[in-house]
């Protein structure tokens, strides 16, 4: 019998692997651990300046007269419906082209086009570093501008931060774009997590003080970043969590969350939280309606979509969740010349997208709020126009922003979309209405996040 | 036609001239074709330890995705938390994978086949939910992005390796490197008496045993080394990513590669998985990012081919044509191309009697 002697050659080769690694590798530690850039100007602001940039890239990826900027998001998989986004997105550069341009800076006359080159990640982390290396290194781009995800955007982080490249407007509520050690990067206009729950708090405390809240939370920081603030905010009021369950959010399988919404149902608590996205949205509403369970629900914002709320039938009706847009389906605004110019632009540009779709909606907004920066920059240059991303003078009539919002950034604030409107869903009209007034939480976000992912 | 001897001396050219041409590589071309060839190198890795065991020893896995997780976690946390060169990582990470294939390996010897195969799905599963729980990185997230600085290549790497894509280089010149020593290993492997027993295994386990293989043994190992492959692919993917990241999706995607990459290169050879990866990582790029730009003068085939959401179909409709024409992947067709090359030079003396008519008594 060899065999011993046959395993012990394996090792001993596996031996000779891990040596020769041993004798290649240097063990000093690598100069600058960690080491990311650029807060300018002290005070922990959110400016960024070019002292430690690459020279001579201020103005990379401007042309002429066009500027071309980069976007990475799923067009294909599990999240290919975020692919609506680039419909809205690409229908208002082709509106304000066909005007000419934008003008940098406003009133000076000079005009120049915007062409986004898009790439598809499949909402896997390590394609949108391909892409954007790609994004960078290839198609020269000026800014990235709208990539979708939280990971996504984590992955590039660094590298952003070290070529000086902006990050402008992620597609992505969470509080970690709010770290001011990382000011190449800025959020969208989409509402930040923790401002939601905060909603859902004072809501419930005016309608049930004593409420008991049940919550289902997709198994990811998304969630997470749900539950830390519900947990804080709850703390010295009469308001209880029940229970909180986590569901696989990369499952479209309504099997996914139906035993724990079974189980959140049993408590018969008075209000449930729906941290979810995409299809988990409908498919919780669904079991909720199977267990005959009826709690006032509060539903994530990135769920605000026709289409979801369809999916969930008469499950759907009376979701609160909040939006920082007006609702392109709901007939009360087509008297709204921001909407008029929405829809016949899309119309015109995308034929095959949906107008009454709040993702396309989305995407037109976050366009718009994007040429706005520009022009609202003294030059077209990568620090003047992140700068002036971080100072939004509250900015008004952008896209689909409702009609009385502002969207303000300075440099102690970090977060765009912190005035928004409380919403909810009717089923037999088959859009949301407003619940309230306008929730103006400006400059608030950094107080109400876990300090734990704000500075990670 | 071409003898024997001569066919030896064309494949050593061919062999030279290849190294030669990624020697090279990286000069010649910029950073994005060198991280994407990188990519081919680490995928190739991954799928030649995946066909030590499904290709050489029969046992069908498809949590591939699970040890490559691994050894890109070992690797991207030793760098971002203990501030390690990427090398050192490596005498970590690959005994790491070794011995969480051994773990994996024990209760393969109870299923087989299809059952293994979901046995592995469980694992490619089970992993980024183990991520999630225990792995706390950037932005508190299970994702760890390693900034420039960890990333640099140690001051003794020669300065022809230079210049503003010296990082790719770097890490294109070290999965290489891997590639190199893990396909001469993978030649050591499967000519020496554990290669012929991972074969006596997969095609009889009975006869197997009975001429004095320990078949538990043998497949224990098989499943080792291939971890160990995988491992190492993952610590040198996180020098051309910068990231470790484990969702269900890419995941289970990265371990159905590993394994197109096998069948497409050709099961049991020992090339066949790089040139599977090669033709894995090309096509799906050509399809997803050239494809629509050279179809928009196509009219009305356009808004077919020219959707981002067409290209996986289109990616699925090649493969099935290509297992359709090379059912033994491009390294059993070129086999047979050579021996029908081949052919006509040899004597048509059977090697092999003509087995007589079976004697029915």
């Amino acid at each position: 019998m060899n065999q011993p002697h046959r395993a012990r050659r394996v090792l001993v080769f596996i031996a000779v692997l891990a040596l020769v690694g041993a004798a290649c590798g240097s063990s000093r530690k690598s100069g600058g651990g960690g080491s990311t850039t650029t807060v300018a100007g002290g005070g922990g602001g959110a400016a960024v300046s070019d002292a430690d940039c690459p020279p001579g890239q201020g103005s990379v990826g401007v042309n002429g007269d066009t500027i071309t900027i980069g976007t990475s998001l799923p067009q294909s998989g599990v999240y290919a419906a975020f692919t609506a986004i680039l419909n809205g997105e690409k229908s208002y550069f082709d509106y304000i082209n066909a005007q000419g341009g934008v003008e940098i800076p406003a009133g000076s006359g000079t005009k120049y086009k915007i062409k986004l080159v898009d790439k598809d990640d499949a909402y896997d982390a390590a394609k949108t570093v391909t892409n954007v290396n790609s994004l960078i290194n290839d198609s020269k781009v000026f800014s990235l501008f709208n990539v979708v995800g939280t990971k996504n955007n984590l992955a590039i982080r660094d590298t952003v931060s070290t070529d000086c490249v902006p990050d402008l407007l992620i597609a992505s509520g969470a509080v970690q774009w709010g770290n001011p050690k990382f000011p190449w990067l800025i959020g969208s206009e989409l509402v930040p997590y923790p401002l939601e729950v905060q909603t859902f708090v004072n809501y419930l405390k005016q309608k049930k003080p004593d409420a008991t809240i049940a919550v289902l939370a997709a198994a990811d920081d998304f969630g997470q970043s749900y539950v830390d603030t519900l947990n804080e905010l709850v703390k010295g009021s009469s308001m209880k969590v029940v229970q909180v369950q986590h569901y696989d959010p990369e499952s479209t399988d309504p099997a996914a969350v139906k035993p724990q919404v079974t189980s959140l149902a049993a408590t018969h608590a008075d209000a449930f939280l729906l941290a979810a996205t995409l299809l988990g949205c409908p498919n919780a509403l669904n079991a909720m309606g199977d267990a005959g369970w009826k709690p006032i629900v509060y539903m994530s914002g990135t769920c605000v979509s026709k289409v979801l709320f369809t999916l969930a039938g008469n499950n759907a009706n009376g979701v609160l969740s909040v939006t920082p847009l007006m609702d392109p389906a709901n007939p009360a605004n087509d008297s709204n010349a921001a909407m008029q110019l929405y829809k016949s632009s899309v119309k015109q540009y995308a034929p095959k997208a949906d107008t009454t779709d709040g993702i396309v909606g989305y995407g037109w907004t976050t366009a718009a709020l994007f040429v706005k920066i520009l022009s609202l920059s003294p030059k077209v240059d990568r620090v003047a126009v992140m700068n002036a991303a971080h100072a939004l003078p509250s900015v008004k009539d952008i896209g689909l922003q409702i009609p009385a919002a502002t969207w303000t950034t300075g440099p102690n604030d970090n977060f765009i979309g912190e005035t928004f409107q409380m919403i909810t869903y009717s089923v037999s009209a088959g859009h949301s209405e407003s619940v309230g007034d306008l929730i103006d939480d400006n400059g608030k976000t950094a107080d109400l996040s876990p300090k734990s992912l704000l500075n990670s | 036609m071409i003898s024997r001897r001569q066919a030896q001396i064309i494949g050593l050219v061919v062999a030279v001239i290849v190294l030669a041409v990624l020697l090279v590589l990286p000069h010649q071309t910029g950073t994005t074709s060198t991280l994407r060839w990188a990519q081919v190198l680490y995928i190739g890795i991954a799928a030649m330890g995946l066909n030590l065991l499904t290709g050489y020893n029969g046992q069908v896995s498809i949590g591939h995705g699970a040890f490559f997780g691994v050894g890109a976690y070992t690797t991207a946390l030793l760098m971002h938390n203990e501030g390690w060169q990427f090398l050192p990582t490596l005498v970590v990470a690959a005994p790491v994978c070794f011995l969480v294939g051994v773990v994996v390996g024990f209760p393969a010897l109870r299923v087989k086949g299809l059952y293994l195969a979901l046995v592995t799905l469980g694992l490619a599963v089970l992993f980024p939910d183990l991520t999630k729980r225990f792995v706390h990185a950037t932005g508190g997230t299970n994702l760890v992005s390693l900034t420039r600085a960890e990333l640099a290549p140690p001051a003794w790497v020669p300065l022809w390796v230079s210049g503003e894509g010296r990082d790719d280089q770097w890490a294109y010149y070290v999965t290489l490197g891997a590639a190199i020593v893990l396909v001469i290993a993978a030649v050591i492997i499967v000519r020496s008496r554990f290669g012929r027993a991972l074969i006596a295994v997969r095609d009889h386990e009975a006869a197997a045993e009975t001429v004095g293989i320990n078949v538990a043994q043998v497949k224990v190992l098989a499943f080792a080394v291939s971890a160990l492959y995988a491992g190492i692919a993952g610590s040198c993917a996180v020098l051309v990513t910068h990231i470790a990241n484990a969702e269900k999706v890419n995941t289970f995607q990265l371990s159905i590669e590993f394994l197109v990459a096998v069948v497409i290169g050709g099961t049991a050879t020992v090339i066949g998985p790089l040139l599977g990866a090669w033709i894995v990582v090309f096509l799906q790029h050509y399809i997803s990012d050239d494809l629509p730009n050279h179809v928009s003068s196509l009219g009305p085939l356009k808004r077919v081919l020219g959707e981002p959401a067409a290209s996986p179909a289109i990616f699925g409709i090649l493969l099935i044509l290509f297992v359709y024409v090379l059912p033994d992947g491009v390294v059993g067709g070129a086999r047979r191309l050579y021996a029908r090359l081949t052919r006509s030079r040899r004597t048509r003396a059977p090697a092999v009697p003509p087995s007589p008519t079976p004697l029915t008594t």
